[in-house]
């Protein structure tokens, strides 16, 4: 079997008059933790939806394990769990019930105890497993969501926004919660979501959506190494510091921002750099490192 | 397939609402027993008046049998609302609550977890003219014993012998059972297009009402489509009761209701398999 579980091509969702999504090519790459990166509205959810089959897509298609999923769906979607947007549940059903009814649909019989409530116990609700999901708090319906996508062992999850709601003791907890299942189950995650600094602590490849196409994948080293070096230079007066910098040989495209002055400088060269700004009598408040997801996340995004 | 069912099944019997129709049998039906126990046969009497000025009639006439028949006669227009309020809501309630991004997510198809909702929505149907049949004879021979049966209906009176009745009746509740079939069917049909369970059952009522309306219009334009309105053979239950049976009537009764049926199930499907979850 390739390594490559998931993998789009030219996938699109077509609206009366607009694309939701359109020409979407991911390769999802055997425990991978993928990070599915776009601003709100950018069509993450859409794409979730067409590779899950809860919308056909206009355009493309998509592989899971090697199955066309439009041609061998069940076979496709054996191996895959997943939450979209918010777990929703039968909230006059306890949660034992609720896994129960989720993974009958996989197993195509009902789930035996001990598996229901080993999974319960990984997101921590075993001891809740007999209460009605109404009386649930947020937090603990999307551990359920994780949990119901779990049960049946897949080898590929998706979480859409599974921190969406959370505190952020709930939102650490889940992010520990995936770093788990990759590295002691060797399940593959799929994670969309806005929240950069979620994906950037723990994925390892990466795509980014604006606007309903895609803009870039691959690596998540790969990617920020194109803004590597790049750092923030927060001084005073910025005029005579712009000035200095300008003169250091080592130091390129230095450009003046809100938050200061960014530059390429090496690294090893920083503290050089900020010895000839004391020198010429500049005030030096803080370095900082501008190689952040962040950074690039609005880079690329801007420029799309 | 089976494990499907049951868990459809599990899930429409743990819904508050789906108990609404068996307490609404519950209460409804005693509190007709016990105005029949009051008025005591006045009603009968009333029916019979111009029949006893010609023949003398002998025996318990007033019994349960009768009266079964009666809540029959009087509830077949209303029963479909108990229906449409639970067939309605299984698939709109889910698109409601969300949980087909749950469900539909699965490996199973679409087709089977629709069979398995309207198998659950059928049997839903069956048990609620069940919970009729058994509370309404039940009672009724408790309450007012046994004896001939006289069935009213526009044509006359027949009176039929109390030892033939078990199986008229019996046969009755499942030509009632399989006319709801196709409100069961309607409804569920109505519940595939939209996202809140009141559309259906407000849809469902309106379209009875007015097929009801047109296959009782005395309007010589409108013979034509009354055979295909299902409405015009909802009522196919009355043939139990009628002497001989009209079999080529029941025939074509039972045929169109399920020509309905499969039609309302065949497009709900057609419409479910290509439906966008996007709530």
């Amino acid at each position: 079997m390739s390594d490559i579980i998931l993998r789009t091509k030219n996938l699109g969702k077509h609206y009366k008059n607009r694309w939701a999504a359109q020409e979407i090519d991911l390769e999802v790459h055997r425990g991978d933790v993928f990070g599915f990166l776009g601003p709100n509205g950018a069509g993450k959810s859409t794409t979730i939806r067409m590779i899950l089959s809860l919308i056909t897509p206009t355009t493309g298609t998509v592989e899971l394990f090697g199955h066309d999923l439009f041609k061998k769906r069940e076979a496709a979607l054996q191996n895959v769990g997943g939450i979209v947007e918010k777990p929703d549940f039968y909230l006059y059903l306890s949660a034992y019930r609720n896994m129960q009814i989720a993974g009958s649909l996989t197993l195509g019989k009902t789930p035996d105890d001990k598996k229901i409530n080993d999974t319960l116990g990984i997101v921590g609700l075993a001891e809740r497993s007999l209460d009605k999901v109404k009386t649930f708090s947020h937090g603990m319906k999307q551990r359920l969501g994780i949990a119901q996508a779990l049960l049946c062992d897949p080898q590929l999850i998706m979480l859409d926004e599974p921190t969406n709601g959370l505190d952020p003791q709930g939102m650490k907890e889940v992010r520990e919660l995936i770093t788990r299942l990759t590295t002691e189950r060797g399940i593959t995650v799929f994670l969309s979501s806005h929240l950069l600094n979620e994906v950037e602590q723990v994925a390892t490849r990466m795509a980014i959506i604006n606007k309903g196409k895609m803009i870039v994948q691959g690596k998540v080293e790969d990617l920020l190494k194109a803004n590597a070096n790049k750092v923030l230079f927060n001084v005073e007066p910025v005029k005579r510091s712009m000035a200095v910098l300008e003169k250091i040989k080592k130091v390129s495209e230095i450009a003046q921002t809100d938050e200061g002055i960014v530059a390429k400088v090496d690294g090893k060269m920083i503290p050089a750099v900020v010895n000839e700004l004391v020198k010429a009598k500049c005030k030096v408040f803080s370095v900082q490192p501008k190689h952040s997801l962040e950074e690039y996340f609005l880079d690329v995004t801007t420029e799309s | 397939m089976l494990n499907l069912i049951y868990w459809e099944l599990f899930k429409t019997y743990a819904k508050w609402r789906t108990y609404i129709g068996f307490i609404a049998v519950g209460v409804l039906i005693p509190v007709i027993m016990w105005i029949m126990w009051v008025e005591g046969g006045k009603f009968i009497q009333h029916q019979l008046r111009s029949l006893q000025s010609e023949f003398l009639i002998t025996g318990n006439l007033f019994n349960g049998w009768v009266i079964a028949q009666l809540i029959m006669n009087g509830l077949w227009v209303h029963v479909p609302t108990l229906i449409a309020l639970v067939a309605g809501d299984q698939l709109s309630g889910e698109a409601t609550s969300g949980t087909f991004r749950l469900t539909l997510i699965r490996p199973v198809s679409r087709t089977r977890i629709l069979n398995a909702k309207y198998i659950a929505t059928l049997i839903y149907t069956a048990s609620l003219v069940i919970a009729i049949a058994f509370t309404s004879v039940g009672l009724g021979l408790w309450i007012f014993g046994t004896g001939d049966l006289i069935a009213f209906d526009k044509d006359g009176i027949t009176i039929l012998p109390e030892y033939d009745l078990y199986i008229r009746f019996l046969f009755a509740y499942a030509l009632a059972i399989w006319s709801m079939f196709v409100v069961a069917s309607l409804a569920f049909f109505i519940s595939s297009f939209v996202e809140n369970a009141i559309g259906p059952i407000i849809t469902t009522m309106t379209v009875i009402v007015i097929f009801l309306i047109i296959s009782n219009l005395p309007v010589e334009s409108v013979e034509g489509i009354k055979p295909w309105l299902f409405t015009t053979h909802m009522n196919v239950w009355q043939q139990a009761f009628r002497d001989p049976y009209d079999w080529e009537k029941i025939r074509t009764s039972v045929l169109a209701l399920g020509a309905n049926s499969l039609f309302f199930w065949a497009i709900t499907l057609f419409i479910f398999r290509r439906k966008d979850i996007l709530s």
